[in-house]
């Protein structure tokens, strides 16, 4: 099972996918989202990311999450809809457990999986250790890259997200 | 809106379309899409009433399916030939769904639903730098990776967004679906010649915008934004009947005026390609185009426009100071003879 380990995590990952995207109430998609977010944790990890996988959970989980929950609980309605009590939501949660049940049994059977591009079956997931590159851990190395020669990307991506929260106070305030 | 808030936002908007304009990575190419669409919103939702912001969901809906295909196309790009640097892209299936992600953000048809009613819902002002500004970044893209576009798909989304165009502006009234409908045209006049020629969709998208700028501030001026309220300019501003009446005839492509630039280098461009029945196709729909704009030039500059005594009077608000509008008049009616100009362009 340790071999197939990160097809059985991605499987788990596109299940709690569709279980927000068929939009039970929001608490139940934060619900989800933990889910979701644990398990993509656990696939960077295995790629040997430990460093990233963990601020998935402390940033994301632990902050944005949190904050995400508090204010959903506090914008809650009495009855708020779970996967079983619309039918709607239902009925998408189901043809798409459905999709993701036939996509595996397609890739578990057979040798190539051609969808849009082609992977050749479950094998494609399994991780090799292929070679060491030296003493240094290549996703730190990746971070602190982001730091030096991606200066641009974080300035960007920094004052993308100013405006987004100033975009959003525009947007919400109203007359 | 607060205008420091204001500023802040409409600045984001130029720096996203810059982003895009000029970078060579896929991811941060995204990343200006993204920027624009989310400082953009704000300005589509200018005043706060429900036609606004239905205007404005459908538009971040749209974008963001767009940009959302747009990404899968640079993961699959990725895939195949391991790298981000913007040439062409190297596998078929990432090409299409690119060439449908970009369409899909311009306007163009099967994805053209949301342009008329968008536009529609929105200030106009802010319909003007839908219309304009928000051209710049897909096209730009398209420009860049035109050597691997999918010829077929990209023609029949041309042509069949020109026959739209035409058509669905025969219907309207309300000057902002009209221009939107005019935009999808001109759209599909654009890219129906990116594979043969870039130089002349940049060309195009210069003159449409110096067109649409135009059109749009001679509404401003005059406030309106019905057929109706457009022909009670003589009351107001005789003189910009006359000038509606130019910008309008440049606009479908007359010969003496600048607008008949862009379509004879098309034309001609096609004919050079040994193709006959499209150009030919693509200028007979452009006479349905012509049609909607004469209309409105016969009920604006050539006939004072039946309407009931008490409403002869238009209000006279505060006349708006447009920056500009003389030059960008002049310059979208008088350009064609600077055609041999074309090679600055390249």
């Amino acid at each position: 099972m340790m071999t197939y380990i990160v097809f059985i995590l991605s499987v788990i990952f596109v299940v709690s996918f569709v279980g927000f995207s068929s939009k039970p109430s929001p608490i139940y998609g934060g619900l989800v989202l933990i889910v979701s977010g644990g398990v993509g944790c656990g696939i960077i990890m295995n790629f040997g990311g430990s460093f990233l996988g963990l601020m998935v959970f402390l940033i994301y989980l632990g902050g944005m999450l949190v904050v995400f929950g508090y204010t959903t609980a506090m914008a809650t309605e009495q009855y708020p809809e779970v996967w079983v009590s619309n039918t709607t939501v239902m009925g998408v949660f189901l043809l798409g457990l459905l999709m993701e049940v036939m996509l595996v049994l397609y890739v578990l059977k057979g040798e190539e999986v051609g969808v849009v591009f082609k992977f050749s079956g479950v094998g494609d997931w399994a991780i090799y250790d292929t070679g060491d590159s030296g003493v240094f851990s290549e996703e730190i190395m990746g971070v602190a890259a982001l730091y030096s020669y991606g200066a641009w990307v974080v300035i960007v991506t920094g004052w993308s997200l100013l405006v987004g929260v100033l975009v959003i106070l525009e947007v919400t305030r109203g007359d | 809106m607060n205008p420091l808030i204001f500023t802040t936002i409409l600045m984001t908007v130029l720096l996203g379309t810059m982003i895009v304009m000029t970078s060579s990575h896929w991811l941060m190419i995204w990343i200006g899409f993204e920027m624009n669409l989310l400082a953009i919103i704000p300005i589509l939702m200018k005043k706060y009433n429900p036609r606004t912001m239905e205007a404005s969901t459908k538009y971040f809906l749209t974008q963001a399916t767009a940009s959302m295909l747009l990404m899968m196309a640079i993961i699959i790009n990725l895939m195949h030939s391991g790298q981000w640097t913007i040439t062409k892209v190297f596998n078929p299936t990432a090409s299409i769904i690119m060439t449908s992600a970009l369409a899909m953000k311009l306007g163009l048809t099967p994805f053209h639903f949301w342009v008329p009613e968008v536009t529609q819902g929105i200030s106009l002002t802010s319909g003007l730098i839908l219309l304009t500004w928000q051209k710049l970044a897909p096209m730009s893209i398209l420009y860049q990776i035109s050597p691997s576009i999918n010829l077929n798909i990209l023609l029949t989304m041309a042509v069949l967004s020109i026959l739209v165009g035409g058509w669905g502006g025969l219907n309207q009234t309300q000057l902002r679906k009209i221009m939107a409908y005019s935009s999808i045209a001109h759209m599909g006049w654009m890219t129906a010649v990116l594979v043969y020629n870039p130089t002349l969709t940049m060309l195009n998208m210069l003159i449409y915008i110096m067109m649409t700028l135009t059109m749009f501030m001679l509404f401003i001026h005059s406030s309106s934004t019905t057929t109706l309220s457009l022909s009670h300019t003589w009351n107001k501003t005789p003189l910009t009947t006359t000038l509606i009446l130019i910008t309008l005839l440049s606009m479908g492509g007359l010969p003496p005026l600048s607008g008949f630039m862009p379509k004879w280098m098309i034309i001609q461009e096609l004919t050079k390609n040994s193709s006959i029945i499209l150009p030919t196709l693509m200028a007979i729909m452009a006479l349905l185009n012509l049609y909607f704009y004469m209309r409105l030039t016969y009920s604006t500059s050539l006939t004072m426009f039946p309407s009931t005594n008490n409403m002869k009077m238009k209000w006279q608000f505060e006349t708006k100071r447009i920056t500009l509008l003389p030059p960008l008049i002049v310059m979208s009616s008088l350009l064609l003879p600077l055609t041999p100009m074309l090679s600055i362009l390249d």
